[in-house]
């Protein structure tokens, strides 16, 4: 009796605690034993720690079938499911995480900037405190390496592609009309406000087979999701006021603003070399609407309207009375994008763009209208097969229509239009083998049926990490573009104008400093030709261009070596040639600069509660063609110089006094020459040099926030 | 000591089985085990208790598995998901390599999202979402610094609309605009009385679930202090 009790009491204990030990040892890739990783049976309360040596043994009171978890920070998360007593002697070799911040990525050609950017060149306020660049982003863009300084134009120009060559994206969508029209010799502004985005990502060359129709350079800008509170902005400006009104509600939100510039009073304070008949004056207007549906989809609905008109006479050689320039310009842009997670890690992401620009224009007596409708229609599918694998792959299509009605002098009517149509499509593969090692393959279709012309662009991109702080990427690709309406309008038997890209990238990081060099080859075939001196309806036309541009991009941003200063400095070394338009041979074109360098430094004086900035421009003299020489694109312009300086004034947590003067010493700076059309009774081609309308822009702006939090400010809004 | 009950009970249970005329005792004894042990602590507080314990040893780490552990067994409780991340969080404060404080805060993030999923607009973790922006404005404010310091300010406010009398949100809503007030120079007293508030919030608060996050009495306390020195200096 006392036998069989106790026998029922072992048995009990026994089953009660009829245990397995789980043992084994935790690696990573390469065998090294991880310490402190979390080993446990899902669902159950059983586990434990490796120890230093990577080994762990823990009991069990589970039976059958069971998932066992090692986890550990920077390594990807291991599962196993068996039977429990096959849980002995593990050897578990933990996979990197290829998320995180020390993990290579696939960056030639391309910088970034904003939050979700690992290695970001511009931090989402530099892109409208640049000393020199008023609030455009497109002038903070300017003091990154590749781009070239063309001080009368203002637009992008990359590594010796003209400034069509670049095309900007609004979260995924084509922006067809990015600049806003100014006179000759007048830089142009971005007309897209810069505080609507949270990231810029800008490639000098090497993209995406996502992106099109673009020969050198894409700007991708992604606008906000979701906005902080509600709020009014209210900005009194020298050159004119604006006002913003952002509402939130639990699952939409509206943010409207409008801006009224007007050029008039700054110009009769300091005026310029034209003669303004009517100043710069602009009205303009956004809105973004954005709605969440569900928890993780998005729909974002952004309108924008703009009205510019100026009247001008600029100084011309051959009149003596100057040419006479007026504009009427508006222009309509909408965009409307959604984004939503599938089933199955899928994820989906569509769009549609459409632009409408209208300008009428007076050339002395001449009249122009010109009315330009184009729509992008867009649809990307990516599917998350694992953080070392996604696919994404999309369609797209592009409609334009362009129509342009002449009236002369004479009043001889000339009206020409277009229908240009192009259907793509792409797939790409992001890819990590380690840790160390990445790539990014594409392929990209593009149809025209304007012209019939199928082209097909390869698109490879890799990285390696070559150190703990550097890595070093190639990239190569094909890029196809559409000659531009200039010629479409009179003739439609092309093809699509080529580069080849070819670019290897040297990244170094450490503790807030970055280093980059990155050397490049481009290499230009099928560029339009044609045979007098502007396109006409009867010039000849061809695709038997070709030319090349080949440089090396320096880059140096240091956050860390002085206390409350950062500054970056970028160098361009560019050598490039090209035979396009009516080149009679082979030259250097005059937009491309052979050195361009900048300097930009930012200094917080908090017991100022100021930032003051600074920046300095170099670009060495641009190519132009001497009558009196007799030779093609040889003499070289003076060097560009300008120093420009900015300070911003917090008063108070939402009112900022800001001031920024540009080219501070008035160098006076050449944009080139204009010779006469006739020589004179010497065989002399006279000539006069083209300067900047003004050496220095002053600028000085309140901005005033009222929030319902009393934070917020218009910091980056400058 | 949660665990004494229970250890002693086996004691009993050792000393017993010596005595074999006391069986039926002893089977008494076996089912008043289990019973004893079922109601004395579920493995739930047991592995919660476990942890809180870890944590004050200052053995983060081993707290955050243990959370993460349970969190992975009670997939329908906030708390576990909400402390794994909680701890994890505040231990990134001390980091001094990015690569090693953006691991640990996207580790944390995914645990905040998890306790998210499962107990909607709750202020506890929505103040963890502020910590952790904080843990990253810390660490490089002239980076993080523009972009997080307004999305802090609209957790403090979403927050602050939900439960307005929370102890905890009234004192991060005021630690933070104190912060703000004392880059521009501003006087301190009026959030000095919103930590007054966020005080006795804290000694009304009835503290009726457990492992729920009730701390911040003594932080509140500190703050107030040197609130009142600064502005007797003045």
């Amino acid at each position: 009796m006392k036998q069989f009790f106790f026998l029922v009491l072992v048995i009990i204990q026994l089953s009660l605690t009829a245990q397995t030990t789980i043992y084994g040892k935790v690696t990573d890739s390469k065998g090294v034993p991880i310490a402190g990783a979390n080993v446990y049976l899902d669902g159950t309360y059983d586990g434990t720690a490796t120890a230093k040596n990577g080994k762990f043994s823990f009991t069990t009171e589970e039976k059958g079938q069971q998932t066992l978890i090692v986890s550990f920070i920077s390594f990807e998360t291991f599962y196993t499911t068996t039977i429990v007593k096959n849980l002995s002697n593990l050897q578990i070799k933990l996979r990197d995480d290829v998320n995180t911040l020390d993990a290579v990525t696939v960056n030639a050609g391309s910088f970034k900037a904003g939050e979700n950017a690992k290695v970001t060149a511009l931090k989402p306020l530099d892109i409208v405190t640049t000393a020199g660049a008023m609030g455009d982003f497109i002038g903070a863009l300017q003091t990154l390496p590749g781009t070239s300084n063309v001080a009368e134009d203002g637009r992008l120009f990359v590594r010796g592609g003209d400034a069509e060559e670049t095309q900007i994206f609004v979260d995924g969508m084509r922006v067809f009309t990015p600049y806003s029209p100014t006179a000759n010799n007048i830089p142009t502004r971005g007309r897209l406000s810069p505080f609507l985005f949270k990231g810029i990502t800008f490639s000098t060359g090497g993209y995406s087979a996502e992106y099109g129709q673009a020969l050198s350079s894409v700007l991708l800008l992604n606008s906000i999701d979701e906005p902080e509170e509600n709020k009014t902005d209210i900005s009194l400006m020298t050159v004119g006021l604006g006002v913003g009104n952002t509402q939130k509600w639990k699952n939409n939100s509206l943010s409207i603003n409008a801006s009224y510039i007007n050029l008039k009073p700054y110009q009769e304070l300091y005026p310029d070399s034209n003669e303004w008949h009517k100043p710069v004056q602009s009205l303009g207007g956004e809105a973004v609407y954005r709605h969440k549906i569900n928890d993780n989809g998005l729909l974002k609905l952004y309108g924008a309207f703009s009205a510019v008109t100026f009247d001008v006479t600029q100084e011309d050689i051959n009149t003596e009375e100057g040419t006479r320039f007026g504009m009427k310009n508006r222009n309509l842009y909408f965009n409307a994008s959604y984004k939503d997670f599938l089933p199955n890690d899928w994820s989906v992401q569509t769009g549609v763009s459409f632009a409408n620009d209208y300008s009428d224009i007076d050339i002395v007596s001449n009249n122009v209208k010109d009315t330009e409708s184009a729509a992008h229609f867009k649809v990307k599918l990516s599917k998350f097969y694992s953080s070392r694998f996604r696919l994404n792959f999309g369609s797209e299509y592009f409609m334009t229509n362009f129509k342009e009605d002449y009236i002369t002098d004479t009043n001889e009517n000339y009206n020409f239009d277009f229908n240009t149509n192009i259907a793509a499509s792409f797939v790409e593969a992001n890819i990590f083998f380690s840790k160390k090692l990445a790539a990014n393959i594409g392929l990209r279709g593009e149809y025209a049926s304007l012209f019939n012309d199928f082209t097909v662009s390869p698109r490879v991109s890799v990285a390696y990490k070559s150190g703990a702080n550097s890595q070093v990427s190639l990239a190569y690709g094909q890029f196809y573009q559409n000659p531009k309406n200039d010629y479409l309008k009179f003739n439609t038997d092309f093809s699509a104008e080529n580069t080849s890209h070819l670019i290897a990238n040297y990244q170094y990081v450490k503790n807030k400093q970055i280093f980059r060099a990155e050397a490049y080859y481009k290499d230009y075939n099928h560029l339009v030709k044609y045979n007098t001196e502007q396109p006409l309806q009867t010039s000849n036309y061809s695709n038997s261009g070709s030319g090349f541009a080949k440089g090396l991009d320096l880059f140096w941003r240091d956050n860390k070596s002085i206390k409350n200063t950062e500054y970056w400095v970028s160098y361009s070394y560019l050598d490039t040639e090209r035979d396009y338009k009516n080149y009679p041979t082979k030259a250097t074109p005059s937009f491309a600069s052979q050195h361009n360098a900048s300097l930009v430094i930012k200094h917080f004086i908090t017991n100022l509660k100021s930032q003051v900035g600074l920046s300095y421009n170099f670009a060495s003299g641009r190519n132009y063609t001497d009558p009196n020489k007799n030779d093609f694109l040889s003499s070289k312009a003076k060097n560009y110089n300008a120093v420009n300086a900015n300070w911003a004034y917090l008063i108070s947590q939402q009112k900022i006094l800001y001031f920024s003067v540009s080219n501070v010493f008035g160098t006076q700076n050449v944009n080139g020459y204009q010779f006469k059309n006739q020589a004179n009774t010497n065989g002399v081609f006279e000539s006069r040099t083209i300067r900047p309308a003004a050496d220095r822009f002053f600028f000085v702006g309140f901005f005033w926030t009222i929030s319902e939090t009393k934070k917020d400010n218009q910091l980056d809004n400058l | 000591m949660h665990n004494q009950p229970k250890v002693m009970i086996f004691d009993e249970t050792i000393n017993s089985n010596i005595k074999f005329n006391k069986m039926k005792k002893i089977a008494l004894l076996l089912a008043f085990v289990c019973v004893a042990t079922i109601s004395a602590q579920t493995p739930y507080e047991k592995g919660m208790t476990k942890a809180f314990e870890l944590w004050k040893s200052n053995e983060s780490t081993k707290a955050i598995q243990m959370f993460e552990r349970i969190s992975n067994v009670e997939k329908d409780n906030w708390l576990p998901p909400y402390y794994a991340a909680t701890v994890e969080i505040i231990s990134a404060f001390e980091i001094k390599d990015e690569t090693v404080l953006t691991a640990k805060l996207n580790k944390a993030k995914s645990f905040l999202d998890i306790a998210d999923t499962l107990s909607k607009n709750n202020p506890e973790i929505l103040m963890s979402y502020a910590l952790l922006n904080t843990a990253y404005i810390a660490f490089d404010g002239q980076k993080y610094g523009m972009i997080l310091s307004g999305k802090n300010v609209a957790i403090y406010n979403k927050a602050l609309a939900i439960v307005p009398n929370n102890p905890r949100v009234v004192l991060g809503k005021a630690e933070w605009d104190m912060g703000a007030a004392k880059f521009f120079g501003q006087p301190l007293e009026p959030f000095c009385k919103d930590v007054k508030k966020a005080i006795e919030l804290f000694k009304k608060e009835e503290q009726t679930i457990k492992f729920y996050p009730y701390s911040g009495l003594g932080r509140a306390n500190e703050i107030l202090e040197k609130c009142e020195k600064k502005s007797s200096q003045n």
